[in-house]
């Protein structure tokens, strides 16, 4: 068994909506060891802790040859659960994955299971986000709320384009640079929190020990010193009283920095609120580590047995922190005459740590529904004050059921970017909804953070589509995204070049700040790369798949196969959204019954049956009437005059009256006004600025020329039909073909070129997609000799120098489609040569 | 016996707008002893020596209103209490702190004077003081005075002490442009512009806008990189390397020449470009590794290093960088060469006022100098010119040049990053040409940039960065005020603020409140005590959940400690009286004490209002003073000021036939009656009526509606030292109630 290719799925696709590992397995003899490798994948990852649970094994066309798949929440993890897995299968890998080489090292070396689900553990643990984070995730997906992550780290995205919003942990993108400034001085926000009218405990910052002492006799000890610009009680030192305490105090938290606060302790406990936005969410009281004395074991004895508590970990990750008896603990213990070895008296509560910090073993024990509202007013108040959205407010406090001034409590600090973990699952008590909280400061009730977005596929039009369709949203006044096979384009711009139909391209769409409105053409090659840029759209457009394209390619043999890829769109349409379909296309008429939405039907044949019965039922349709579009929803119509449409040319180019129906129907599936969908049908031309190889139609001399990107049988009939319906003498075709298709598809479309034209000129250039030189112009040829009509067939090398050629023999009245491959190239080529003058006559 | 010595008796920073000036001054009280016998012309030398140790004091224009004025009156006599103050603030001139306001009075006793120096900082004014004195008797006793050395500390003070330079280009365009006061909050550079809800703090040229996580972002310089690839930003291709062998595998692939530095330097630290070989590739490595923070090797981009600053999403100013050469002479090794030949330059210097830095031989000079086969102690032949900086400061303005595209690339970054302030740099051959066909690109997104280089470019025009952080900070006019209400004078001041604070919280205002018997946030009692003092009235205006603020000033407030506002929106002035006087200040007379008091209307909006008891001729002479309109109060309407203001068209309150109006012209409004002001009802409390008016003439003033004045004014009751707030105090604060003060404190008050 081989393992020939691994890819990770990383959206919606052919399988399912979940991420999952896609990989080839090659020499099996059955299908139970592939089977094997499947299961296998999967639990390893479920007994690491993977929330995971789909997984399947498909066959392939070849012998030998199946497709496993399994769910990931981790990639890292799931690569190496298959990885991991194969080795357990004995199954041997090429090496063609880079990262998973190491893990079949030794092959012969026996599978040591708990060893492997350790280290899928470990490595999720550093690859999932972090308890934080991840609450606020989960509480933007229960929202419906799209996510990614922008770095390995807790940096997120949420939703798309300028609906998107980023946090990292509890810090927001609207947190306050100069807040956090100013909370990280201790000194500053006192004097702010006083002049808002909040208690804070007397104190002032000094430079000196013996300054220290000063303000503590003033104040009254015993007192707490802390840096003035710290955090996370580094240097704090509380309770101290008496000048060598003082001074040692002092010492201690100057290594933080030179200026130290000295401050009255306040009686009672620690607390601290959480204010999200302008409400406390959450709060929760935290004891410091301690064991409490049975008279019998020791201070060790005792420690130990509370780090038996499962909860307790080592990190951020769990809900305890294990109690460590590190220097700081021997010398709070020895500040209480203990060590580790004495035995503290029965009931005798020993305090190991002065802080309660749940990093350094304390506890926190949620108290949020006994706040007095009160208290609760003057988090919030301290907050606002502070600057923070996101607030850890720390109390001091005998009771939080009672106002603050009615107990000499105080806020004694406020904290940016606040720990979540002690409200999400407390040591003790309930755990409080803070992502829920959080979430809901960034989005408004009602918004999911999403834009518009409409994803384009199909065999032929997909292009002219989704730039007609993004013609129509900028005209509506939307700043549009648009990935096509041409480019990725924001407003006006074209931000990345190449074919952009696969979901990285979507991508780069979703997350650029000015995009209100996307328009994805969303090709086969993507889908199954990687799955879909994007967890579900508004509208899916399919325009048509005919015969397929492509087919022989990625274990894509059939178009029944071809049509399950493509789907993936449909499946994933939002259910407050639409599906667009071809309904004189059986195949994708059939996708309806994929939509988890409501479907609008388009096809240019009112009585089309599906179509007809679709209207009958209510449906929305737009079909041709009478020499219009029209758009009907019952007994609401909207109807455009095919004469107003001049990339149809006035209905006469069957193809584009195709794709204005479709584009019609997906403007208004999105919501799109009538103004701005008529607007953009009646200014839209197909010429190579707007549409670059769709249809482009050129005047040379009297000679007309057709310049298209058409490269399948379909696209090839399409254009065929158009080209027939204009008139010409003589008409002249010159073709490459692209390599990677279907040897019995390129000849295919030689035979449907060589029925409607007189003179073929073949050329083939370096881009030849892996096949030898010759050989595509070999097989048109094929293909040319059966077709009826050609008499002059011709060849050259070099794209450019087969349109010099065509050009050079074409007489007024003439017309010449050229089928393009070097879009840009081509047509600049062709645009230099238009406006070269009229040579003189000799 | 007089001495001979010039003897600083007390120093009195005033904080705020006082009877001498707006802006904060140190008022000192100085004896000069016998010199008041000695004017400057009488003593041997004094000219000569003052005027050649500090001959910028021909700026000073006093006296004769024209440059050199100042010394022309040393020249022909003038007194050492006079010359104290211009020496000091000359000093304070010489330290980088531009002189302001400066004046010398004579007191009562002969021979002491007030000596008043304008003074930013207290810190600074201080030091400038003593050092004046110590200079001047100096100069009369013809002793040698260090003036550099002097001036030298002072300025080293004045770096320590003072706003730096980046944020005090913001809050003075913020005060001289847009009128927006600024309260400094730390000794840094945090500082909050304008008051209560309406502020916004700025740190440097970071504002409470500016996104910490964005900040965050834009620190990593990896991560900014895809950031802007993503969205179509060009950048130079790059990638994160682990060490040195990966980094010249990096190099070779991404293609040569290339720059090294670390994931999160900045300033420039661990940055080296135009790599070309292995071995350098490696040496960059380890410099750039040891930040600490990770390696990114990227494509170096062959052009010039440009700096555009982005505002609020505007390209607001852009610099370019220029690289530094020396020509050898044949004789001189590097190092000398570039301190003859660069390091002359006046504008190149340490502190934060120098347009350029030093040239020094760091770690990618050495690699340039390398390139060319030198090393820093070689002696090129004479002629050769030899690269030392490829990209020195950037301290070109090309503002103007800037193609719109590479504007709009920049704008997209810094929105990208999430920054609403941000330092792009960016480097290019020719900014005023698209990136993409120059192969230009983005190279790091900088938070808080520093704005010095556009302030003070070594070539072309100074930038008005300062304005338009303010303009992003308040949009459309937004003036960054709240309404400020302040009250002198010893009829009612109290109760008059108690009423006022009620009809703007009965307006809907959270209302913060500081008077004689207490702070009040919104009607929560925070204090009781006097709280007429300078701190409560800035509690207050720091406190950003209040629209409103309500402040009671006593004349003591004034003389010693200055108004706790720059400007307020209405200024009432209940009477003038002898009883206001402060001895131990020198004010005995009553026009002193009018001079005092008048600050109360010198500091009243023009679009405000000065409200003026019209009973009291000398509260009624303020009026010429305002810059607002003008509200006269009197329980008689027939009194002669309240005639002629209506005349004029102006505006008051008064009572007529038992009824409480507001007049204007010939037209006059009831507000209510006065039986049905329960206030007013058996009341036999002084100036009560007084109060009621002036109260119902601010909120008049305030645009307040009749229905609310009405309303307002009836129902209100006697609070702060009378009764009704005690029974909630006792609820919400037992701690202050502890010190409930006396009501006959108060009640002496009122009467006298």
């Amino acid at each position: 068994m081989k393992l020939t290719r691994i890819r990770a799925l990383r959206g919606p696709n052919l399988w399912s909506r979940r991420t999952v590992i896609e990989t080839i397995v090659t020499g099996l003899e059955d299908e139970s060891t592939a089977r094997a490798l499947e299961s296998q994948a999967l639990r390893l990852q479920q007994q690491a802790g993977c929330p995971v649970s789909f997984s399947l094994t498909a066959p392939t066309r070849e012998a030998g040859v199946w497709r496993v798949v399994v769910e990931y929440s981790e990639e890292a993890v799931g690569r190496l659960a298959v990885a991991l897995a194969a080795r357990a299968c004995k199954a041997i890998d090429p090496g063609c994955e880079a990262g998973t080489a190491e893990t079949f090292a030794d092959p012969a070396e026996p599978f040591d299971l708990p060893a492997a689900v350790a280290q899928l553990r470990e490595l999720d643990e550093a690859q999932r986000l972090g308890p934080s984070t991840g609450a606020i995730v989960d509480a933007a997906l229960n929202r419906g709320i799209p996510f990614r992550r922008l770095t390995e780290g807790s940096l997120v995205q949420f939703g798309w384009g300028h609906r998107q919003r980023r946090i990292q942990a509890a810090e927001i993108d609207r947190t306050s640079a100069v807040a956090e400034a100013v909370a990280q001085d201790k000194e500053l926000t006192k004097t702010l929190l006083h002049a808002a009218g909040i208690p804070v405990p007397p104190g002032h910052s000094v430079d000196s020990a013996d300054a220290a002492w000063e303000v503590a006799r003033l104040i009254g000890e015993p007192v707490v010193v802390k840096p003035r610009h710290g955090n996370q009680g580094k240097g704090v030192a509380v309770g101290v009283s008496g000048r060598e305490q003082i001074r040692a105090a002092f010492d201690a938290a100057s290594e933080h920095g030179s200026e130290v606060l000295v401050e009255k302790l306040l009686p009672g406990q620690d607390f601290r609120l959480l204010v999200v936005g302008d409400r406390m969410v959450a709060a929760a009281r935290r004891d410091p580590p301690q064991v409490i004395g049975d008279g019998a074991s020791t201070v060790r004895q005792l420690v130990d047995l509370l780090n038996t508590d499962p909860r307790r970990g080592d990190g951020h990750a769990t809900a305890l922190t294990r109690i460590r008896l590190d220097e700081i603990a021997l010398a709070r213990l020895a500040a209480q005459g203990h060590s580790p070895d004495t035995v503290p008296e029965r009931g005798e509560r020993v305090v190991l740590r002065n802080n309660a910090n749940l990093s350094t073993g304390g506890s926190a024990t949620d108290v949020t529904d006994e706040v007095h509202p009160e208290l609760a007013a003057r988090a919030v108040v301290a907050a606002q004050t502070v600057g923070l959205d996101i607030c850890g407010v720390d109390v001091v406090c005998t009771t939080v059921r009672e106002p603050l001034e009615a107990q000499d409590g105080g806020i004694v600090e406020v904290n940016a970017a606040p720990g979540l973990r002690m409200h999400l699952s407390p040591s003790f008590g309930r755990g409080q909804p803070v992502g829920e909280a959080i979430i809901d400061t960034l989005f408004d009730t009602g918004d999911d953070g999403r834009i518009p977005l409409i994803a384009v596929t199909g065999n032929n039009g997909k292009t002219t589509t989704v730039r007609l369709l993004a013609h129509m949203a900028r005209l509506a006044g939307h700043q549009v995204g648009m990935t096509n096979s041409d480019g990725v384009h924001v407003a006006d711009r074209r931000i990345d070049t190449g074919d952009c139909s696969g979901p990285r391209s979507a991508r780069k769409v979703l997350a650029h700040p000015d995009v209100d409105f996307a328009v994805l053409e969303t090709a086969r090659g993507g889908i199954l790369r990687e799955g879909l840029g994007f967890d579900r759209c508004q509208v899916a457009v399919v325009t048509n798949l005919g015969s397929g394209d492509h087919l022989g390619l990625d274990h894509i043999h059939t178009v029944d196969e071809l049509a399950a890829v493509k789907r993936v769109i449909v499946e994933n349409v939002a259910a407050s959204g639409s599906a667009v379909l071809n309904a004189a296309d059986p195949i994708v008429a059939a996708m309806a019954g994929h939509c988890p939405a409501s479907v609008i039907f388009f096809a240019t044949d009112p009585q089309q049956p599906v179509l007809a019965a679709h209207c009958a039922g209510g449906g929305r349709v737009v079909q041709v009437e009478d020499g219009g579009l029209v758009a009907r929803d019952g007994l609401t119509r909207h109807r455009i005059e095919l004469d107003d449409i001049p990339l149809t040319g006035g209905g006469t180019i069957p193809f584009q009256v195709e794709n204005a129906l479709a584009a019609m129907a997906a403007g208004w599936a999105a919501g799109l006004p009538w103004e701005a969908i008529e607007a953009g049908l009646r200014s839209f031309v197909s010429d190579p600025g707007s549409a670059p190889g769709r249809f482009n139609r050129f005047d040379y001399r009297g000679a007309t020329i057709i310049a298209d990107y058409g490269h399948n049988p379909d696209a090839i009939a399409a254009l065929v039909r158009a080209v027939d319906a204009l008139p010409a003498q003589r008409r002249l075709v010159v073709i490459s073909a692209a390599g990677d298709r279907r040897d019995e598809d390129i000849r295919r479309q030689a035979e449907l070129l060589g029925d409607a034209f007189d003179a073929v000129l073949l050329y083939e250039d370096a881009c030849q997609r892996g096949r030898a030189d010759g050989e595509v112009c070999a097989l048109l040829r094929s293909g040319f000799g059966k077709a009826r009509r050609v008499t002059d067939i011709d060849e050259v090398h070099g794209e450019l120098a087969a349109i010099d050629r065509a050009l050079a023999g074409l007489q007024p009245g003439d017309l010449c489609l050229i089928l393009i491959d070097q879009v840009e190239a081509a047509l600049a080529h062709l645009a230099q040569r238009m406006a070269e003058p009229l040579p003189r006559a000799a | 016996m007089k001495k001979r010595f010039i003897d600083i008796l007390r120093l009195t920073p005033l904080r705020g707008p006082s009877s001498w000036t707006y802006p904060p001054v140190i008022e000192a009280l100085v004896d000069i002893g016998e010199f008041e016998d000695h004017p400057s012309n009488t003593l041997p030398g004094f000219y000569e020596r003052l005027s050649s140790w500090l001959p910028t004091l021909v700026e000073h224009r006093c006296s004769y209103g024209v440059r050199g004025g100042f010394l022309r009156r040393l020249r022909e006599g003038t007194w050492v209490g006079h010359i104290l103050e211009h020496v000091t603030l000359e000093l304070q001139s010489l330290a980088g702190v531009p002189a302001g306001f400066g004046k010398a009075r004579e007191t009562s006793e002969r021979g002491v004077y007030k000596v008043v120096v304008s003074a930013p900082e207290f810190e600074l004014g201080k030091p400038a003081l003593y050092c004046a004195r110590d200079l001047i008797m100096a100069a009369i006793e013809d002793r040698p005075f260090d003036v550099e050395g002097r001036v030298a500390t002072l300025r080293e003070l004045a770096d320590r002490v003072c706003l730096g330079p980046s944020t005090a280009c913001i809050v003075e365009a913020a005060a001289t442009e847009r009128r927006i006061p600024a309260i400094r909050l730390n000794d840094g550079n945090l500082v909050q512009l304008g008051y209560g809800s309406r502020q916004k703090r700025i740190w440097t040229a970071e504002t409470e806008l500016t996104s910490a996580l964005a900040e965050g972002i834009a620190c990593d310089k990896e991560l900014t990189r895809q950031l802007l690839q993503t969205v179509g930003v060009p950048v130079p291709e790059g990638r994160r390397v682990d060490d040195a062998g990966q980094a010249w595998e990096v190099a070779q692939e991404i293609g040569l020449p290339v720059v090294i530095k670390p994931c999160d330097g900045n300033h420039g630290r661990g940055v080296f470009t135009r790599l070309t070989t292995r071995e350098q590739v490696a040496a960059a490595w380890e410099v750039a590794a040891a930040e600490g923070s990770g390696v990114i090797v990227e494509r170096f981009i062959t052009g010039n290093e440009h700096r555009l600053l982005i505002v609020g999403g505007q390209l607001v100013a852009a610099a370019r960088g220029e690289p530094a050469w020396v020509t050898g002479d044949g004789e001189q090794s590097i190092e000398k060469l570039i301190a003859l030949q660069l390091n002359t330059d006046p504008r190149r210097g340490r502190g934060e006022d120098s347009p350029l830095n030093p040239v020094r031989i760091d770690s990618a000079a050495r690699i340039e100098l390398a390139n060319q086969g030198f090393e820093a102690d070689s002696v090129p032949p004479a002629g050769t010119r030899v690269l030392i900086q490829r990209n020195g400061n950037v301290a070109i303005d090309v503002t103007e040049a800037v193609h719109p595209s590479v504007a709009a690339a920049a704008a997209l970054a810094a929105r990208t990053v999430g920054l609403d302030i941000a330092g792009i740099d960016l480097v290019a051959e020719d900014i005023s040409q698209p990136l993409e066909a120059q192969g230009g690109g983005i190279v790091e997104v900088n938070a808080g940039p520093g704005l010095l280089m556009h302030l003070k470019p070594a070539e072309g025009q100074p930038r008005p960065v300062g304005r338009a952080i303010v303009d992003h900070l308040f949009p459309d006019d937004e003036s960054g005020r709240i309404p400020v209400v302040g009250i002198t004078g010893r009829r009612g001041g109290a109760t008059i603020a108690h009423l006022v604070a009620r009809l703007m919280r009965l307006a809907g205002q959270r209302t913060g409140l500081a008077c004689a018997d207490g702070l009040y946030l919104d009607g929560r009692t925070l204090e009781q005590r006097d709280c007429t003092d300078f701190e409560s009235g800035h509690r207050l205006l720091l406190n950003r959940l209040l629209d409103a603020a309500v402040i009671e000033n006593g004349a003591r407030t004034i003389a010693t400690e200055g108004l706790a506002y720059d400007r307020c929106r209405i200024g009432i002035v209940t009477s003038v009286e002898c009883e206001d006087a402060l001895p131990e200040r020198d004010i005995t007379e009553i026009e002193q004490v009018y001079d005092l008091l008048r600050t109360q209307v010198d500091v009243v909006l023009a679009d405000g209002a000065s409200i003026l008891n019209a009973a009291d001729p000398l509260a009624v002479r303020m009026a010429a003073l305002s810059d607002g309109e003008v509200i006269l109060y009197a329980a008689d309407p027939a009194l002669p000021a309240i005639d002629g203001h209506r005349a004029r068209g102006g505006r008051s309150v008064h009572t007529r036939n038992g009824l409480i109006v507001l007049a204007q012209g010939g037209t006059e409004t009831i507000v209510t009656h006065l039986d049905s002001v329960m206030m007013l009802d058996g009341s036999d409390r002084p100036f009560a009526l007084e109060a009621v008016l002036a109260a119902t003439a601010a909120g008049w003033a305030l645009g307040l509606p009749l229905e609310l004045l009405r309303v307002g004014i009836e129902s209100a009751q006697w609070e702060g030292e009378a009764l009704p707030t005690q029974a909630t105090l006792a609820n919400d604060d037992p701690a202050t109630t502890r010190h409930a003060p006396t009501p006959s404190a108060r009640e002496r008050r009122v009467a006298a």
